[in-house]
């Protein structure tokens, strides 16, 4: 049940969607993992793209313009 | 709904944060000089105040939505997706009927219309349009962003973006110097085609929304079938 | 609070954008007869720059094909390219700070520079070969009926394809 951290700051999409991705593969069920991110696409596409993979994922704004995304690796 | 766990998360980190700046007041001072361009535009020039204020809602509906054409392309290659693309087929549809009546209504039911009369983005096609459709699609994967999305992300405050300005100026500048040799072997064989010309306006737009429908349909199965990352 | 968290702050769903933008682009072509278009608007402000710099690139056979590239009484930089790009920039400024999102980020690395400036080229290039960008000669030229917009559209798929290849092998 660890938290993960993954530092997607100042990437370009959709690098922040493709290490959330690769980072999920090496987590354990009931992981979560948490990116923290600048870019505003990021709150629409890995979300979506976490819910469509099944996954558990919301969001917070931590800063101006930035951003925590969690996602719970379910399955 | 999110997780119990990831509610919890989010309470956690809510508290340590301090609370956030405010930047309304200076987005409002933005929006009055904006209008009061409009306002000086509408004055002077009618045409120019539409393109100032359709400009500014074109940026604003982009920003709003996260819209991002690249991504509309880059998505279903990479991981499925096609939300975007549908909502560009959407966007695709309401437009090929309004252009279509536009179109009908400037140029009427004569079957020799000049090409260059009439409203819309008509151009020659042919391999040119292939080499640089490849080209394009290329550079804005790995620029991360089209054009609009350069335009867009500028205004969020990315600096990167500005150099992809940058590059396409240069880039714009070294196709316009070098077009002769691309004219002489492709672009001057090539012509116009208008499909109106060739099965009538009412052909044309009914028969191109229901192949963008059919194409939205397909994006749909594709986007529930498809998990290409698994 | 609540309505203004829905419109300003939280992003909108794709479906609403498409629907904004077609409406939007069909106001535009009624209004002025001119669609939705911008890179042209680039080739202008380079061709401005060069000319600062004493070439004469108004010569350009490119110029000689295309002669009306701009519209009358418009010039390289004084077009509604330049008013369209310039309201596009502010309007999503406008829009980013009423959401209090708004902060500068800055180049992560070289990688980063190379790869935007490379693809920047790529895509101005591309552009002005096939007369058009993703908005001009794709979500204006469909709609318009010519089928240089569809030819576009599906290679520009071939395009991303290979452009995937290379972010997943050398950007990632």
């Amino acid at each position: 049940m660890a938290e993960v951290k993954l530092d997607c700051m100042y990437e370009t999409c959709p690098i922040p969607l493709l290490k959330a991705h690769k980072k999920l593969q090496t987590m354990k069920v009931g992981d979560i993992l948490i990116m923290e991110t600048n870019h505003t696409c990021s709150i629409t596409n890995v979300i979506e793209w976490a819910k469509k993979q099944g996954y558990d994922a919301d969001y917070i704004e931590i800063r101006e313009g930035e951003w925590e995304i969690y996602i719970e690796k379910v399955k | 709904m999110a997780s119990n766990r990831i509610e919890e998360l989010k309470k956690r980190r809510q508290r340590e944060i301090k609370k956030k700046k405010s930047q309304v007041p200076v987005g409002v001072t933005f929006l009055i000089f904006a209008l009061i361009i409009y306002a000086i535009f509408l004055a002077t020039d009618f045409k120019s105040s539409m393109f100032w204020i359709i400009g500014l809602l074109f940026g604003i509906v982009l920003q709003r939505a996260r819209f991002c054409f690249a991504a509309s392309f880059r998505d279903p290659i990479l991981v499925g997706n096609t939300s975007i693309l549908k909502a560009v087929i959407i966007g695709l549809i309401i437009m090929t009927i309004g252009f279509g009546i536009i179109q009908f209504i400037s140029i009427g039911d004569s079957q020799d219309f000049d090409i260059e009369n009439i409203p819309g983005y008509i151009s020659k096609v042919g391999m040119h349009t292939v080499i640089g459709a490849i080209l394009f699609g290329t550079g804005m994967v790995i620029a991360g962003g089209c054009v609009s999305g350069t335009l867009i992300r500028i205004g969020e405050g990315f600096i990167l973006q500005i150099v992809v300005l940058v590059g396409l100026i240069i880039g714009s500048l070294i196709s316009a110097k070098y077009i002769q040799f691309w004219d002489k072997c492709i672009i001057s064989k090539t012509h116009v085609v208008y499909i109106p010309r060739y099965i009538g306006f009412s052909k044309a737009i009914i028969g191109q929304s229901i192949l963008l429908l059919l194409i939205y349909f397909l994006a749909d199965l594709y986007h529930k079938r498809n998990n290409i990352m698994k | 609070m609540k309505v203004y968290d829905t419109i300003l702050k939280k992003p909108w769903p794709y479906w609403v954008g498409g629907i904004l933008l077609g409406v939007l682009n069909v106001i535009l072509l009624l209004e002025t007869k001119t669609s939705w278009g911008i890179s042209t608007g680039f080739l202008g402000w380079g061709v401005y720059i060069l000319e600062k710099f004493g070439f004469d690139p108004s010569k350009w056979h490119y110029f000689v094909m295309n002669r009306n590239t701009f519209e009358i009484g418009e010039t390289f930089v004084k077009n509604h390219y330049t008013i369209l790009i310039l309201a596009m920039i502010l309007g999503s400024l406008i829009s980013t700070l009423l959401a209090s999102e708004f902060n500068w980020k800055r180049i992560k690395n070289k990688k980063q520079l190379f790869f935007g400036l490379l693809g920047g080229i790529l895509m101005g290039y591309g552009a002005r070969l096939s007369h058009g960008c993703n908005i001009g000669a794709y979500f204006s030229a469909i709609p318009s009926f010519s089928l240089h917009g569809w030819i576009f559209g599906i290679f520009m798929f071939v395009g991303a394809w290979i452009g995937c290849k290379i972010l997943l092998k050398f950007i990632l």
